[in-house]
């Protein structure tokens, strides 16, 4: 049937006669060449940098990473150190060297025999040993918390602590962040109804509260109490085995992280700022006392969250526990609070002790506020799009001038100042970081963009394209034709 | 059953909670009360009150009170709180008067009104609300930080405070929300029985199921949280926490076995027919209404009987649950030591703490009668009448029963979307007082309507307004644009015949209201539409710059357009093969006519050039209209 058509025998006939479109004018081809060109220029001068731009902020995966720096210079000019007052004293009985902390005062008594002309090299070298001893735990620490920053370099003798480093890095994950204020829940669940009150007013006010007190200079503290119960152990773990020979119930220490029953036990975290630790004294139903741990010991810390106290009654009938019940508890959940919070466990004076931490304090402060900075920096170069609103940058402000105060107080020794500055600047950090603005603004999706345009784009694209190929090969047709002509 | 003890019902029962609360400065009781009502109805209400001193609450010690909840109403100075979640109806026309007076009820969904030390400031106290609804929220896990300012109201009669204040109530300021839309469940079950000393594992606590609670016709939980100072204890003040639910459960539905819990209809043989209906026949019933109440059990009715007791320092007298049955009906308790009281219709028991308590009751032919319970103070309804989608209008139904006039306080908190007329307000019998009103800002405010009226004894009364709705705005539809929006229930105070403080409340049922719905697909119509608008234009102008017209013939032949012709030209050919002998040989003659007649229109063309072309034949003026090449 294909004879039927005509008109394609006939149009081939036509080819065969003309072979190509009939020759258009110079000036015409180059119109349409410019006309195109034009086109692509605007796409391409105009249309694809604003796309990559659009491209980068989507898919660009990092930022260059540059916090900003900070210079810190270490608590260890003791010379001007107003914090810690030597007392040298002579004894004519004894030549040797001794010294005695007081516990309450950071007061360090030095004690020597007696001391002649020739000795100020001697006592000045003997003088520098005592204090490097005593502050051998707090140049640890610093070097630790100094290791992985840029800071390192600043740091005269961080690799002589390397052999320290693993105990004190437990200590740092057992202790709760640096915060300006801390809630201190402390909680008496029952495993049954009884005991159901406990004198914790008077029990608080004589154990915990001196302390408190105490550690004022580093945080503030608020304390609730609260007695719960019919608590049940989580049912998460394998819970107390019965030991028949003893008469026991025993607690294995695979058990005890999740002693703690998350699910029921109402400890939920205070409101406000701050964090919240926990310290709850535990006293098992009748049925199962007495429950002990396995190893012996009676109390455990759960890091960063708090610590748990297990109490024994000998009696199933107690429903009210006294202050004199209650003081070794109280004893236990000072030490727990304290390990809590990270003070160092040496030197032996209490004043001394957290008048180190206080330092250590305000160094980590320092340093995580920078580094929520330069988080700020690197979030704000990857998410070029993100708008930062007017109190981001005033906090970003602050920040910085905070931080450059605390640095100041530092090297002056002025370590009550640099920890107010550096607690300030913290807060700032963390409030530009999390400005809800920003938070909500980053989820905006860029995609639907993509969305949006594709239906536009491609259309117009679709001809623009074609017609550039058509043109090229059009192009590279001629010019062989044009070495075959020659 | 007698009038009489029926009438002291509510009254009975906020006697028990106020009494128990001056005993010690800690203190705790727990209490349940159990009546049938008509209609094989149960209605149950369990009552946990705690307490502690004010000093021990400020300085944090807390025994039996709540650490979570007392933490968030010291953060936000709230001074009395009122929390409510509600399902379901309680039908008064059957069961009459709410129990307490519908003081310890809400509106369907959530509810909560506070006073707020606002410390004589403007904004502080809408700050602390906001601080509040959203710790409860989270403490309750319920939607309650949906309580934002459009929903937040500021009545002005409809509350009193409960509690004693002393000198601060001059500063004390009461903000009210109410979510409509929250559908009450056991995820706020469980933390309200986590605020509990026995937290659900013993004493009365045990018998709140989820599933049965929320299986119930009509379920009410509330927290109230107020100071007490009594004068009894030597004036110093506690604060309070009532923690109450109150649920009307239908005996046959909560019996019904867990394992199966499909109903089946009855045989047909037990089945009691009305024969009076004139259709009454051999295949025809008419079921009679059952009027008997069947046999129940609490731990068929609860699902579980009640284990051990909750005994916290509570005296010798104390009893954990009463029954208000006629005294001749017998009555079967295990577990349970029974306390004789002088009284006809109520049976105490008090729970041990070592064995679990149940109590069993044979069927019973001649309940509650309904004519004997107390005549609720009013019914109150309210519908949304009119239609299309501009305009509305609301009718409130008020009706008082009783041979006296009532003075009533009735308020409704609007939806900003809904903009009442107010000069449309009618009120058809009865008198008008007072008029508080607040009008609604767009996305700020709600509107606040608050009337005190006067009705007649025994007549009934009708409120209506016309309104008009609110076009939103593409973003501020929910994902079910189409159901509608709630609007919440108006709340009616009814006072108390010699005035002062008390006066009972009834809520009407929450509405629906369905806005102007856009079709949510539009915005991609639109996108699409002008897009292609867009792209035509520019590839019509882009074609016109950039292409050359030329005829067909003075172009080679697209390679596509021959491939094409041969298709058709094979798809033609296989058709007219399949066709008949006859047809194949006429179409084969129409086709030779059809190459006689154009064969010389093409030697035409091919001599008279390309001008004379266009004038011959359909055919070729097609083919050139196809072929326009560069």
């Amino acid at each position: 049937m294909s004879k039927v058509d005509p008109s394609s025998e006939g149009t081939a006939d036509v080819s065969n006669e003309k072979a190509a479109t009939p020759p258009q004018s110079a000036a015409h081809t180059t119109r349409r060449r410019l006309i195109i060109f034009a086109f692509w220029a605007v796409v391409v001068a105009l249309g694809l940098p604003h796309w990559q731009a659009r491209l980068d902020a989507l898919l660009n995966v990092h930022g260059d990473a540059s916090p900003y720096h900070y210079k810190v210079s270490p608590a260890a000019d003791r010379s001007v150190s107003p914090t810690v007052l030597l007392q040298l004293e002579t004894d004519d009985s004894d030549s040797g060297l001794h010294y005695t902390l007081d516990p309450w005062s950071p007061t360090v008594t030095v004690t020597r025999g007696p001391i002649t002309p020739g000795d100020d090299d001697l006592l000045a070298s003997q003088l520098h040993q005592v204090m490097q001893q005593i502050m051998v735990d707090e140049h640890a620490s610093i070097a630790l918390l100094l290791r992985d920053s840029p800071l390192q370099t600043n740091f005269r003798d961080g690799s002589a602590f390397t052999s320290r480093f693993e105990s004190l890095q437990r200590r740092t994950t057992r202790a709760f962040k640096p915060a300006p204020s801390y809630h201190l829940t402390i909680s008496l669940f029952s495993g049954g109804s009884a005991p159901s009150s406990w004198d914790i007013k008077t029990a608080t006010e004589q154990y915990i509260s001196p302390l408190l007190s105490a550690l004022l200079s580093i945080s503030n503290f608020t304390v609730d109490t609260q007695v719960q119960l019919h608590a049940s152990i989580s049912p998460a773990i394998a819970g107390p085995t019965f030991e028949a020979a003893t008469n026991t119930w025993t607690l294995l220490a695979t058990d005890l992280s999740g002693f703690v029953n998350a699910v029921e036990w109402p400890l939920s975290p205070g409101i406000g700022s701050g964090s919240t630790i926990n310290l709850i004294l535990y006293v098992p139903h009748p049925r199962q006392m007495p429950l002990i741990l396995y190893g012996g010991g009676n109390s455990w810390i759960v890091p960063q969250w708090g610590g748990v106290q297990i109490l024994n009654l000998p009696s199933n009938t107690t429903s009210h526990l006294s202050a004199a019940d209650l003081e070794p508890v109280m004893l236990t959940f000072a030490d727990q609070l304290m390990s809590l919070l990270g003070v160092p466990d040496s030197p032996s004076s209490l004043a001394l002790r957290i008048a180190s931490l206080q330092r250590q304090r305000t160094i980590s402060l320092v340093l995580s506020a920078s580094s929520t900075l330069g988080a700020l920096v690197r979030l704000t170069r990857k998410l070029q799009s993100i708008a930062i609103p007017k109190t981001v940058a005033h906090s970003v402000d602050l920040t910085i001038s905070h931080l450059e105060q605390a640095c100041t107080a530092l090297s002056e020794g002025n370590y009550t100042a640099a920890l107010t500055s550096a607690k300030v600047a913290e807060a700032e950090a963390e409030k530009a970081f999390f400005e809800p603005s920003m938070v909500g603004q980053v989820y905006f999706p860029e995609e639907h963009k993509f969305a949006v345009y594709v239906p536009l784009l491609g259309p117009m694209g679709v001809p623009l394209v074609m017609t550039l190929i058509k043109e090229i090969r059009g192009l590279i047709g001629r010019r062989k034709g044009k070495v075959k002509v020659g | 059953m007698h009038l009489s003890t029926l009438l002291s019902l509510p009254a009975s029962l906020a006697l028990l909670t106020l009494a128990t609360v001056y005993a010690s400065p800690h203190s705790y009781t727990e209490h349940l009360h159990l009546l049938p009502l008509p209609q094989s109805h149960l209605h149950a209400h369990f009552n946990f009150t705690a307490t502690t001193p004010l000093s021990a609450y400020e300085s944090s010690h807390f025994r039996y009170f709540p650490r979570s909840l007392a933490q968030i109403l010291q953060h936000t100075r709230t001074k009395e709180l009122h929390l409510r979640f509600t399902t379901g109806r309680w039908d008064d026309e059957s069961w009459g008067a709410r129990p307490l007076d519908g003081t310890r009820e809400g509106g369907t969904g959530v509810e909560l009104w506070a006073w707020v030390d606002g410390g004589g400031s403007k904004t502080v106290p809408e700050e602390r609300w906001s601080e509040l609804v959203n710790s409860l929220s989270g403490l309750f896990c319920a939607s309650l930080n949906f309580i934002d300012s459009t929903k937040t109201v500021r009545p002005v009669r409809l509350f009193e405070p409960e509690g004693d204040h002393g000198s601060e109530k001059g500063g004390l300021q009461l903000l009210h929300g109410m979510l409509p839309h929250e559908v009450v469940c056991t995820e706020n079950l469980t933390p309200f029985l986590k605020l509990l000393p026995c937290k659900g594992k013993a004493g009365i606590s045990t018998l709140l199921d989820g599933h049965k609670l929320f299986d119930a016709t009509w379920q009410s939980m509330a927290i109230d949280v107020r100071p007490v100072c009594g004068a009894a204890d030597g004036g110093e003040c506690v604060l309070e926490i009532q923690q109450s639910v109150s649920m009307a459960l239908s005996i046959p539905r909560s019996m019904r076995d867990r394992h199966d819990p499909i109903p089946r209809p009855a045989k047909i043989e037990d089945v009691q027919c009305d024969e009076s209906k004139p259709w009454n026949g051999h295949d025809t019933c008419f079921p009679n209404a059952v009027t008997d109440e069947p046999a129940w059990t609490l731990s068929k009715v609860f699902g579980h009987a009640a284990k051990g007791a909750c005994d916290l320092e509570r005296n010798d007298q104390a009893f954990d649950v009463t029954l208000e049955v006629p005294s001749d009906r017998p009555v079967n308790a295990t577990g349970a030591s029974e306390l004789t009281f002088p009284s006809t219709t109520r049976r105490h028991y008090r729970l041990s703490a070592s064995s679990s308590f149940d109590l069993s009751l044979p069927a019973c032919p001649s309940p509650v009668n309904p004519m004997a319970l107390f005549t609720p103070p009013l019914y109150a309804t309210r519908q949304i009448a009119g239609h299309g989608q501009e305009r509305g209008s609301m009718h409130t139904t008020l009706r008082n029963p009783h041979a006296h006039p009532l003075t009533l306080v009735y308020m409704e908190s609007l939806p900003w979307y809904l903009r009442p007329y107010m000069h449309t307000l009618r009120l058809s019998n009865g008198k008008q007082e007072k008029l508080y009103y607040t009008p609604a800002l767009d996305r700020e405010r709600g509107t606040h309507l608050e009337l005190v009226l006067t009705i007649p004894a025994q007549s009934t009364t009708t409120l209506t307004y016309d309104f008009e709705k609110a076009v939103l705005r593409y973003t501020e539809y929910p994902p079910d644009a189409n159901r509608g929006f709630d609007v919440a229930p108006a709340v009616v105070r009814v006072l108390s015949e010699h005035g002062g403080f008390g006066g009972s409340y009834v809520r009407t049922t929450s509405l629906l209201l369905s806005l102007p719905t856009p079709d949510f697909s539009m915005p991609y119509n639109v996108i699409i539409l002008t897009s292609t608008v867009i792209a035509l234009g520019f590839g019509s102008l882009f074609n016109l710059l950039t292409r050359s017209f030329v005829l067909a013939e003075e172009v080679p032949p697209s390679p596509l357009a021959g491939i094409i012709r041969r298709a058709r030209d094979a798809v033609k050919g296989l058709l007219g093969k399949k066709t008949g002998g006859d047809e194949k040989e006429s179409k084969a003659a129409d086709a030779q006519a059809g190459e006689t007649a154009e064969a010389p229109s093409l030697a035409k063309e091919r001599t008279d050039g390309k001008a004379n072309g266009i004038a011959n034949g359909h055919a070729d003026l097609r083919e050139r209209k196809a072929r326009v090449v560069t």
